[in-house]
């Protein structure tokens, strides 16, 4: 699965680099995005939301979010 | 039961037969009729909504000051990652953003001034606030690079990829004496005036001045 690596990336980064990461994506692959901003659990439930993509998980890690991002 | 009264009762299914035929047809057009202008109805509710809530986002960008420009280039890579379609509008001071390092033409001389009073691209552009005599856009920009905030010119470039529209008010850009060969490259930039604006930004659900 591809990983998109966002951490140290502040807004509007970490959804500008999945929405990039996801234009060349397959429907149906999955992808792994890491970011440390604080807006990130509400910005990338609002990102899947507006483009209609599935959040197949959100979760803290070590000082970090891992978001997996299913495109449709 | 006599044999009058058979005929009549026979002429009397026979008229009622064919007025209900009658009814029965009525109400069939009725119902069709009602049929072709729910679907035509609908049809237009979706035009009207489409043409007045298109998924859009157009910025007004009039400030010539890095915080602003910053702020256009958050929103418009963001609402591009979002899947908008973005439309930014330079205009008056912000053209001056666009220029060139170094770009001068050879121009009169009150465009000349201009040319050297005004900020020489987004490199060279002043705060709205706590400018410090440029002291405080270099802070900024340090500040910028230690949180992971993508610099302006990053941000150019990521809107050229996500598709951004970049347009610049031709009148701006004559008033202050500006070239288009003094602006940076930009893939498909435009030059336009208030029209061209209102008829972009008019079907869109989104439109911001900065």
């Amino acid at each position: 699965m591809e990983l998109v690596d966002a951490r140290g990336k502040s807004c509007p980064l970490p959804i500008v680099l999945i929405a990039k990461a996801l234009r060349s994506a397959a429907a149906g692959d999955q992808i792994t995005v890491q970011s440390d901003d604080r807006a990130f659990p509400e910005d990338i439930r609002a990102w899947c939301r507006k483009t209609n993509h599935e959040l197949a998980s959100l979760e803290t890690r070590d000082g970090f979010y891992e978001a997996v991002v299913k495109k449709p | 039961m006599s044999v009058a009264s058979i005929g009549g009762g026979l002429a009397f299914d026979e008229r009622h037969g064919a007025r209900i035929a009658a009814l029965e047809s009525e109400v069939f057009e009725l119902q069709r009729r009602s049929l072709e202008q729910e679907t035509s109805l609908e049809a237009l509710s979706g035009t009207l909504q489409a043409g007045g809530q298109a998924d859009k986002l157009s910025l007004i960008v009039f400030s010539g000051s890095l915080d602003r420009l910053i702020a256009a280039f958050v929103l418009a890579t963001g609402a591009a990652a979002m899947g908008m379609q973005v439309s930014m509008f330079f205009t008056f001071w912000a053209t001056a953003a666009l220029r060139k390092d170094a770009a001068q033409a050879d121009k009169p001389l009150l465009a000349r001034l201009f040319g050297w009073m005004l900020p020489k691209g987004v490199k060279k552009l002043p705060l709205s606030q706590m400018n410090l005599g440029g002291g405080g856009p270099l802070m900024i920009r340090h500040l910028m690079k230690q949180k992971g905030v993508a610099s302006v010119e990053e941000m150019i470039t990521l809107s050229a990829e996500l598709g951004v529209e970049l347009n610049v008010c031709a009148m701006s850009m004559d008033l202050l004496g500006m070239k288009a060969e003094e602006l940076l490259d930009y893939p498909g930039r435009s030059f336009c005036g208030v029209a061209k604006f209102l008829e972009t930004a008019a079907p869109g659900k989104l439109t911001l001045f900065l």
